[in-house]
């Protein structure tokens, strides 16, 4: 009897295995083999057209830590992601209480706040450079009406507008998904929290610190992770919006990794550099698994 | 005053919903805006005569329809072959011991986080070596790339909500364990894998720079690469067009998004977030 259960638990292995290896040799083939190769080419230099290199060793991780380039970048990075991955959070919250509320044609309001979320970043971009349009823009035109601005204003070609427009269109681009996250959340705590705070004589401000924040913190503290990650890997968006301009005040690590590959034609530099953003990232990226981890008992 | 305060707070709710839609309602307005109420000072609000010129045109005189149709090939191609793996792997994940299983299942949400720039490199080299650059097959070998951890997560999760009892009492009834999977796991996946589906599908039909750095031919670009060229490549930049060729791109998602409406709160954010 044993020896029939432990062979029919070997074939069930088997079995596993055999349904698990399409996923194992797509995944060697198109990451963890790049993902080696890419440590590999870091030590090459490389140029881009006719892709003929030569070891360079350390080289380029020296003259990336030299280089003005790469701190630039890397603060460009940080500045970004905190300045829009704030905003996308309070905007998320404040929004996602307001969407809790019993307000008038709730789902239509809710499909409205997601729809910037689900759109193409291109077709996000492409509006928001006719809002920002300097002659004809809305934007300019609105301002100059309620009087905050003389004359119209660069959105995108002079600091420190340019940064600041990229944190508002990627807080507006991305807050959907805290509000998504954050409504689910709220749907599960139970009234009676709110009851036993209002008979303790806990006001609406009062009971949203004591009883609503408190309840939101582990779901937080996921969601700012995973935007984090997402936010600090952010391509589309800046290039399409600035391309890291002016100058390279919003050249962000992503970014430059693209143009160190494919405009100045240097991919073992290039990879330097997107090994250097992922050995910064991988901090995140394994807090974040851990977290999850713990929470589904994987 | 509970009604007053009440229609107080919807027109402050209200006008925050409209002001987050208003450059999707922009995007809409100027696209029917015939091109000389574009240019007046002041812009009008709503436009004045309506004209259906500026899609008239993407579709006669540019490549939109191109690009439409590689985006829709490619869009559809990611999606079958990342689901059909993805199911049958998650299946393996959820349900089966072996050696490695923990590790792997580590690693699917590794690369789920990882940055494309840092794949896009090695992957260029690859596809060029491989002799397929440039073609829609490339793209959806690069898109595997990020679809693929994505809809292992979100089946993972679906799957792991599916009662074990239901198998094993299959099983006790004399069912082998693929008999199980087809008879009684996959109709109870199935709104999973069709939301799964759908979150790929829309995941594939926005990528930007796989599109970017792998094609540079009419003949296989997709939609987000094909518009932004067709921005940059006008002289003088027809906003009408682009907002049509935005409100066109955005269709299939509008179709998409009203089947994923019952699932959304379920699927949303590859099961990374939950409450």
């Amino acid at each position: 009897m044993s020896t029939q259960q432990t062979l029919l638990e070997k074939r069930y292995a088997v079995l596993g295995m055999a349904l698990i290896a399409p996923t194992v040799l797509i995944f060697c083939a198109v990451i963890v083999y790049p993902l080696i190769s890419a440590i590999y080419l870091s030590f090459y230099s490389v140029f881009t057209p006719t892709l003929e290199g030569e070891w360079v060793g350390l080289g380029n991780y020296t003259e990336l830590l030299q280089s003005g380039k790469f701190w630039n970048a890397l603060g460009n990075t940080l500045i970004w992601t905190v300045g829009t991955l704030s905003l996308q959070i309070i905007l998320g919250i404040g929004i996602a209480l307001v969407l809790h509320q019993n307000i008038w044609f709730r789902s239509l309001a809710r499909s409205l706040i997601l729809f910037p979320y689900f759109i193409s970043t291109v077709v996000a971009v492409l509006v928001w450079k006719w809002l920002f349009n300097d002659l004809y823009g809305i934007l300019n035109h609105f301002l100059i009406k309620i009087g905050v601005i003389d004359f119209p204003m660069d959105f995108l070609g002079t600091m420190p507008n340019a940064m600041i427009s990229i944190i508002l269109v990627g807080a507006w681009k991305y807050f959907p998904f805290v509000v998504i996250a954050v409504l689910a959340r709220l749907q599960s705590i139970p009234d009676s929290l709110y009851e036993a705070a209002k008979i303790d004589g806990a006001g609406p401000i009062g009971r949203f610190f004591d009883v609503t924040l408190p309840q939101l913190r582990d779901v937080l503290v996921v969601i700012i992770m995973l935007r984090a990650i997402w936010d600090f890997k952010e391509f589309d968006m800046i290039y399409l919006l600035t391309g890291g301009g002016p100058l390279d005040d919003t050249q962000t690590l992503p970014l430059l990794v693209y143009q160190e590959a494919f405009a100045l034609n240097d991919m073992g530099m290039a990879s330097a550099y997107a090994v250097v953003m992922m050995l910064i990232m991988l901090v995140f990226m394994l807090v974040y698994i851990r977290r999850t981890k713990n929470d589904e008992g994987v | 005053m509970p009604t007053f305060k009440k229609i107080l707070f919807n027109l402050f709710a209200w006008s925050i919903v409209l002001a987050v839609a208003f450059p999707l309602f922009w995007m809409l307005v100027t696209s029917v805006k015939p091109g000389f109420e574009l240019f007046r000072r002041p812009p009008t609000i709503l436009p004045e005569t309506w004209t259906f010129e500026h899609y008239w045109k993407l579709l006669s005189e540019t490549n939109f329809l191109i690009y439409f149709r590689n985006s829709i090939i490619l869009s559809t191609a990611t999606t079958l072959v990342v689901v059909a793996v993805a199911t049958l792997g998650a299946f393996s994940l959820v349900r089966f011991k072996y050696r490695g299983r923990e590790s792997l299942a580590f690693l699917v949400l590794f690369t789920y986080l990882l940055p494309s720039v840092v794949l896009i490199i090695p992957l260029y080299l690859l596809l060029v070596g491989l002799g397929v650059s440039n073609t829609i097959f490339s793209l959806v070998i690069a898109y595997t790339t990020f679809a693929l951890p994505y809809a292992l997560w979100l089946l993972r999760s679906f799957m792991a909500g599916i009662p074990e009892d239901l198998e094993s009492a299959a099983l006790c009834d004399g069912a082998t364990r693929m008999g199980a999977f087809r008879d009684v796991i996959l109709p109870q996946l199935l709104p999973g894998i069709i939301s799964t589906a759908l979150f790929t599908f829309i995941l594939s039909w926005n990528e930007y720079l796989y599109a970017l750095v792998l094609v540079n031919s009419d003949a296989s670009r997709p939609l987000t690469t094909g518009v932004m060229n067709m921005l940059i490549s006008s002289f003088n930049i027809e906003w009408s067009l682009l907002m049509a060729a935005s409100v066109m791109m955005s269709v299939p998602l509008i179709i998409v998004f009203a089947f994923l409406q019952s699932y959304l709160t379920r699927g949303f954010g590859a099961g990374g977030v939950k409450g």
